[in-house]
């Protein structure tokens, strides 16, 4: 019979048995909570790997620069623009990289770095360039010496459309890069990057030791994975938690992707420093602050130097700390060297080395108006989102020398103004005098400069664009234009016509109306061109009176005015509200002959892969007949010449232009509008609230239109407006207006639609000039009798 | 849209009959039809560089490369936006896209340049009225497309005399 157990035999093994349920259960229940918590980090990795990895912003480019044979470097500003797209100057001899360029008296050398694009790239070009004074004379290509006619620079970043993050990166992907950066970068930050799976637990106690001889934390342990965890998902907080979680996310990230994706992702997240309040993230990007270039051409010791910065990007700012950065660069040769990554000679010669980084070149903002602008154009097409994140390239029309001249011009022009009359000074931003300037190019409607107000830190609303405001005599060219324009056949006046300037009143549904001049004066019998480069206001009301306010309103829609016009006497007077660039795109209808461009702002648009998601397509529109535009840009020119905007020319500025000043009631307004044959600009000041300058146009808007196109020209404007063949030159007499015959004692030529001219000639005593419409203008008085008369009378009745 | 419009040969063939029926200047020497090479030097310097763009664009166009063809006309407009001739290649290109609408635009604009600068001159008469009429075939106005591309062909046949302009012709 067998023996009863002792009692404390059984009670042990039932303690035991609890005791392994107990575990086995604790394990159980913890092997179920890691497992959850295990698949819960899974999801995480997962879903920010396999989803959008990166935020990059849309970014925005300016149309390229052109150099070429004849072309006035200095006033380009070649070498700004050169240090604005990152090119680093070097040495006059030797072998110069892409991005590099070196200046010397007499010749220029630019090495152009390649520029890639779905339809027009651009390959890396060595171009030399020889220089006479400001010119460049010549350009030839290296090594072959091959002439060359033109040579594109690449397009200038002018912004982008950042998320809340602001973080800027272009993306790279591992196999463009040059193995030397890989191999720096892996040197410093993680040795056995191959060879561990998430977690370097050699790592982790040689920086425990290091960080314990030294007495504080000067050493991580962290892989390359866990960096880039810590990045993706988690909080730079410095907690055992946080550690703890940082390693588990590691090893998930590790099982489920290869090194290959990680690496990639790394490179691509990894934060380089800070540019303003931008947030440069990334060794795609870094390498186009830090060096001007591509990732994949940075060499073994640009490589070595972001490499160096990872550890700490603000401290060892090469830009700030370049000492500091170049010890910790031949740091990380060395490291590579002992790593077997560098040959011993090829290390001696990046240590040797000296620091060249890209010129830092801040945002000036100048461009913000202009970015908005094709937000709100884009966002017509594209969510706010896609622009934030999807890396979109947006190659706009924009001049980058164009918009910061017109930037400079309106802000100081402001300024200047407020100096010569206090009054306009406000401390109050909401209450500030403002300006708006806009700058096309008329033959194609491309957008070349838009700044929608003085100071865009204190004020976003672009009044190029969104505000409508009156024109006041601005308007008063689409009445001439109405008026000249053929009608059934005949226009309504003639260049030789005169035009009454007496007063005049115009019964109108709200009473009578009574136009007055500037001058509050009446200049009588004037002539057609007297009365536009005068600007009077009645002897306009009259003809547009006579011509009829739909015709004006139908003619100026037809040249591009969108906005409302209402159908009121004083229409051709500039009652009507319209924004400044709906005015410049009417002028370029004038300057282009006739022919309305399609506003331009954006040249194409590019996605993240490379495609072309929408390119422009220039469109033209004949709305007005040729003979018209030119007559009207003829008056034009007589008004920058002889009229109100004559003082464009006190600075000296020479060549064709044609303008239109533009004062409104109580001088709430100040416009100049004007063009020369390759440029539209508008001018626009004023409050933003009702008040009055009490300062007229010229005083207040002509003298930033002729700074800007001054600057823009260097005072010679080039080119020449062109004539049709439907306009004839004819010499009239000044006083009869009647055609001037040999024998006339005075004479002027003047511009006429074919077969408009007068019909009547000088000296034939008729008291009366024929209107080609049928209406007939009094005759000023004869201002002596003309000795030639009997000659002319005969002739007349010979013909 | 080809240019090889089913309609064009027998308007080509109407149209050099009428050509060749009753005009005296068969006869006559005639002006060999601009090609702008010839006058690349001409002009200021942006005109000159303009130039230079045009012809890349249209050696880009003659190998088949119609946007970097493009791209460079516009450029050649970015420097001298009144360069007549970058608006012939666009017209031209247009044309060969068969994109009628545009091509006519495009040759408002140059004949309004090339007649302010007194460059209309014989030469480039023969690229206005083909490519005008080229552009109107495009458009599928047959009426008044046969009589241009006529006249083109009567006055260049070594270069209308099949209806088209060819980068390469032009250049």
């Amino acid at each position: 019979m067998p023996r009863a157990k002792p009692r404390s035999t059984r009670r042990g093994r039932g303690l035991l048995r609890v005791l392994v349920l107990t575990i086995a259960g604790v394990g159980f229940f913890g092997g179920f909570v890691a497992a959850g918590y295990f698949l819960s980090l899974d999801r995480s990795v997962r879903a920010r790997f396999e989803g959008r990895r990166f935020e990059v912003p849309s970014r925005v480019f300016s149309t390229p620069s052109i150099l070429y044979p004849g072309l006035d470097w200095k006033l380009v500003d070649l070498r700004g623009t050169l240090a604005r797209l990152g090119f680093r100057e070097a040495g006059q001899a030797g072998r110069l990289a892409p991005g590099e360029y070196a200046w010397g008296a007499s010749r220029a050398r630019i090495h152009l770095q390649a520029f890639e694009h779905p339809t027009r790239s651009e390959p890396a070009r060595d171009v030399v360039l020889r220089l006479d004074g400001s010119l460049i004379q010549e350009i030839r290509e290296l090594p072959s010496g091959r002439e060359i006619g033109a040579v594109l620079l690449e397009p200038e970043p002018i912004g982008a459309f950042y998320g809340a993050n602001r973080e800027q990166r272009e993306l790279v992907k591992l196999e463009q890069l040059p193995p030397h950066l890989v191999g720096a970068i892996l040197a410093v930050e993680d040795q056995r990057f191959e060879e561990h799976r998430g977690i370097d637990l050699r790592r982790i106690a040689g920086a425990l030791l290091a960080n314990l001889r030294a007495g504080a934390v000067r050493q991580g342990g962290s892989t390359v994975t866990q960096q880039l965890v810590k990045n993706f998902f988690l909080t730079p907080e410095r907690t055992l938690r946080r550690k703890f979680q940082e390693a588990a996310m590691a090893l998930v990230v590790e099982a489920r992707y290869d090194k290959h994706e990680i690496l990639e992702a790394y490179l691509n997240e990894i934060y380089l420093g800070q540019r303003g309040p931008t947030a440069i993230h990334g060794v795609g990007e870094a390498a186009h602050v830090f060096f001007g270039k591509s990732a994949r051409e940075l060499d073994v010791a640009e490589s070595a130097l972001l490499a160096a910065v990872i550890q700490s990007p603000n401290g060892l700012s090469p830009y700030r700390e370049s000492e500091r950065a170049v010890r910790r660069r031949n740091l990380v040769l060395e490291m590579m060297e002992q790593q077997g990554r560098l040959d011993p000679e090829v290390r001696a010669r990046a240590q040797a080395q000296p620091l060249r980084l890209a010129a830092v070149t801040p945002d000036p903002g100048d461009a913000r108006y202009f970015l908005d602008l094709l937000r709100r154009q884009l966002s017509d097409v594209y969510d706010a989102s896609v622009l934030e994140t999807d890396g979109l390239r947006i190659y706009s029309t924009l001049d980058r020398r164009a918009q910061r001249l017109a930037a400079i011009a309106l802000r100081e022009g402001i300024a200047d103004l407020e100096k010569r009359y206090p009054r306009l000074h406000s401390e109050q931003p909401a209450r500030a005098l403002q300006g708006c300037l806009v700058a096309l190019r008329p033959q194609t409607g491309e957008l070349l400069a838009l700044v929608g107000g003085r100071d865009y830190a204190t004020s976003q609303f672009d009044r190029c664009t969104q505000a409508r405001r009156q024109t006041g005599s601005a308007f008063k060219p689409f009445a001439y234009a109405a008026a000249l324009e053929p009608f059934r056949g005949t226009p309504a006046i003639t260049l030789a016509n005169l035009l009454d300037d007496s007063p005049l009143e115009i019964s109108t549904p709200s009473g009578p109306w009574r136009p007055e001049n500037y001058d509050k004066r009446s200049h009588g019998m004037v002539t057609v061109r007297q009365a536009i480069e005068n600007s009077l206001n009645v002897a306009t009301a009259r003809l547009a009176r006579d011509v009829g306010s739909r015709r004006i309103a139908d003619l100026a829609r037809r040249a591009g005015i969108q906005s409302p016009l209402p159908i009121v006497p004083s229409l051709a007077l500039g009652v009507a509200s319209v924004a400044p660039i709906e005015i410049a795109r009417a002028y370029a209808t004038f300057a282009s002959g006739g022919i309305r461009p399609e506003l331009q702002s954006i040249e194409d648009l590019i996605d993240a892969d490379g495609r072309t998601l929408d390119r422009r397509k220039l469109r033209f529109e004949r709305v007005i007949d040729a003979g018209t535009a030119y007559l009207v840009t003829s008056l034009l020119e007589g008004v920058a010449d002889r009229g109100t905007a004559s003082a464009l020319r006190a600075g000296g500025l020479r060549g064709p232009i044609a303008a239109k000043t533009g004062t409104t009631d109580r001088e709430q307004d100040l416009w100049l509008v004007g063009y020369t044959p390759e440029l539209v600009v508008v001018v626009w000041i004023g409050f933003d609230e009702p008040r009055s300058l009490k300062i007229p146009s010229s005083l207040g808007a002509l003298p930033i239109w002729r700074r800007f196109v001054q600057d823009m020209t260097g005072g010679q404007i080039r080119g020449r407006f062109p004539k049709p063949a439907n306009v004839e030159v004819i010499e009239i007499d000044p006083v009869t207006r009647a055609v001037a015959l040999s024998g006339c004692p005075e004479r002027q030529s003047e511009y006429f639609l074919a077969g408009t001219a007068p019909t009547s000639f000088c000296g034939d005593g008729s008291s009366r000039v024929p209107l080609p419409g049928g209406g007939l203008a009094e005759r000023p008085p004869d201002r002596e009798d003309d000795s030639s008369g009997e000659f002319f009378r005969w002739l007349r009745r010979q013909l | 849209m080809s240019l090889l419009h089913p309609l064009l040969a027998w308007l080509v063939g109407i149209a050099l009959l009428m050509g060749c029926a009753g005009r005296a200047s068969i006869l006559s020497p005639r002006p060999e039809p601009l090609r702008l090479h010839e006058i690349a030097g001409e002009g200021d310097a942006a005109r000159r560089a303009s130039q230079r763009l045009v012809l890349q664009g249209l050696a880009s166009d003659a190998e088949g490369q119609t946007r970097l063809g493009r791209r460079s006309y516009e450029r050649a407009l970015q420097v001298d936006a009144n360069n007549p001739f970058a608006y012939l290649a666009l017209a031209r290109q247009a044309v060969e896209g068969g994109d009628g609408e545009s091509a006519l635009e495009y040759l408002e604009q140059a004949e309004l340049l090339l007649g302010a600068e007194d460059l209309r001159s014989p030469r480039v008469e023969p690229h206005l009225a083909g490519l005008r009429g080229a552009a109107l075939l495009a458009r599928g106005d047959t009426r008044g497309a046969g009589e241009l591309l006529a006249q083109a062909s009567e006055l260049a046949p070594s270069v209308w005399d099949d209806g088209q302009l060819s980068a390469e012709e032009l250049r």
